[in-house]
């Protein structure tokens, strides 16, 4: 079943991500990639993720669909400008790619290529409407096309923003501009993402929690202090702490998967993606604790 | 200064405007200027503080009493800014002309001699949506349609110095009761207004409209 017949028939969806690398040894990735098959509805294939430059999203998502996964084209507005975007969201059309994730993407300077000219010639709101667009076959410009496309868009959004409600403001932008599933940033407080569901619950959009594995409490205190919209409770990082060094990454599976449990069993939103951010290796034994495979 | 070397004289033009406010290209520069190059053991045959520096018919006409000390001169340094220096370049066709500053931006004077960057001259004014504060030059991102992922309590992602400018707005367009506004998707920009190199006449453009 495709990720969209998925997402529509109300099956509890599960997405994970790979991050292609930088040169083009591809083993490592290829091997993550085929452990997920025929576990997960749909992989999400980073841009250039944090800026660093990597190989292209396309490309991988064109190997994937080789290799008969789903892949979502994760595109950000960074690095090419309205031109550049809506060639290559051509491209991917005829190549397969059904899927495509639209952000505005980490600006240059948290990246590996400081010095580079940040394009933002439009952004996500803005990138949806030209998917949008394209689906009815017209450019940003109102030019017919020869032959439309056939996406199923979907964007980002960050239920622990703070301040959160310019953040809702924009969620509802996305929605009028065409967004039909949204992935969200990590969350790992469900009683606090219940909150977030009440108000998206009432659009017609599927919502996908974001989880991002955690390795150690030391993790979790870095995410906490760094990455913005990202909280993780007191109380995990003291499970985390608690099972010691050598049994972190065990713990981190388990708290994964107990949010996954609840947040199927009591049907929180449509589905997760699981961010693994290195251990992709772990998403089938998350998986399988969560008791999804 | 390396390219410097191969000269002996040099005359300074300064400027009253900008670079006065900016303490880069007043009086007091002008002076130690002259003083540094001096120390090198070279010429300075007179300096200028132009009324306004990119003002080239003015400025030329203010240089008419230096006559001679620009001629006496190989080189001319200018203390003002990009424009300051192409005026001086139309001025002397015949010399070489090198500024003595880099450009950085058009700034707000939030202290004496503080600037903060406000606008970015993008020829398609947007302040009128956005609560007068403008995300095109206050976000890095120039995002137009609310905050990105990497704001964080108020403060931008690429610096904990920058505050979001999308918070910003929003902070100010619930004080203003625009909050409406705020959830009207912007369009994409028409980069096409800010095309290089502009011309404007807007002499003409007044008299088109009388």
């Amino acid at each position: 079943m495709s990720f969209r017949n998925a997402l529509e028939s109300g099956k509890f969806v599960v997405t994970a991500e790979v991050g292609p690398p930088k040169g083009t040894d591809i083993k490592k990735i290829l091997h993550e990639a085929e452990m997920l098959k025929n576990k997960v509805d749909a992989l999400n294939v980073t841009d250039n993720q944090s800026a660093v430059m990597r190989i292209s999203s396309m490309s991988f998502c064109k190997l994937l669909l080789d290799m008969g996964h789903e892949p979502i084209l994760q595109m950000t507005c960074r690095d090419r400008n309205r031109i550049g975007l809506q060639s290559d969201l051509l491209g991917a059309a005829i190549l397969g790619i059904k899927n495509v994730l639209c952000m505005t993407g980490d600006h240059p300077n948290a990246g590996d290529h400081k010095e580079a000219k940040p394009v933002y010639d439009i952004e996500s709101v803005q990138l949806l409407q030209v998917v949008d667009g394209l689906n009815s076959g017209r450019d940003m410009m109102g030019n017919d096309l020869m032959g439309s496309t056939d996406f199923y868009q979907g964007a980002v959004v960050t239920p622990e923003a703070n301040p959160l409600e310019p953040q809702m403001m924009k969620f509802e932008k996305k929605i009028n501009a065409g967004a039909h599933f949204f992935q969200t940033q990590a969350i790992y407080d469900i009683d606090k993402f219940r909150d977030f569901m009440t108000s998206a619950r009432k659009f017609p959009v599927k919502i996908l929690a974001g989880l991002v594995l955690l390795k150690s409490a030391g993790m979790a205190n870095f995410m906490n202090k760094f990455v913005p919209g990202i909280s993780v409770p007191q109380v995990l990082i003291d499970e985390l702490k608690a099972a010691g060094k050598e049994k972190a990454m065990e713990t981190g599976i388990e708290i994964m998967a107990r949010h996954i449990r609840q947040l199927k069993d009591e049907s929180v939103c449509d589905g997760i993606h699981i961010m693994a951010i290195g251990a992709e290796d772990k998403v089938p034994a998350i998986m399988e604790r969560a008791g999804l495979l | 200064m390396e390219k410097l070397k191969n000269y002996r004289s040099f005359f300074l033009i300064g400027c009253s405007e900008c670079a006065s406010l900016c303490g880069t290209g007043g009086d007091p520069e002008l002076a130690s200027m002259k003083e540094a190059i001096e120390a090198e053991g070279k010429t300075v045959t007179g300096t200028l503080l132009p009324k306004t520096g990119c003002q080239t018919l003015g400025t030329k006409i203010e240089l008419k009493k230096d006559k001679e000390a620009c001629a006496a001169a190989d080189a001319i340094i200018v203390m003002s800014c990009g424009a300051g220096t192409q005026s001086a370049v139309e001025i002397f066709p015949d010399k070489p002309v090198f500024p003595s500053n880099d450009s950085l931006f058009l700034g707000n004077m939030t202290r004496f001699q503080i600037f903060d960057e406000r606008c970015s001259l993008c020829g398609e004014c947007i302040l009128d949506q956005t609560g007068g504060i403008c995300p095109v030059t206050g976000c890095p991102k120039g995002l137009l349609n609310g905050p990105c992922g990497g704001t964080d309590n108020g403060k931008c992602e690429v610096s904990p110095d920058i505050e979001c400018a999308w918070v910003r707005i929003y902070e100010r367009m619930k004080k203003t009761d625009q909050l409406e506004d705020f959830k009207k998707t912007l369009e994409p920009k028409d980069w096409s207004a800010s095309r290089k190199p502009a011309t404007l006449n807007t002499r003409q453009k007044k008299e088109e409209k009388k």
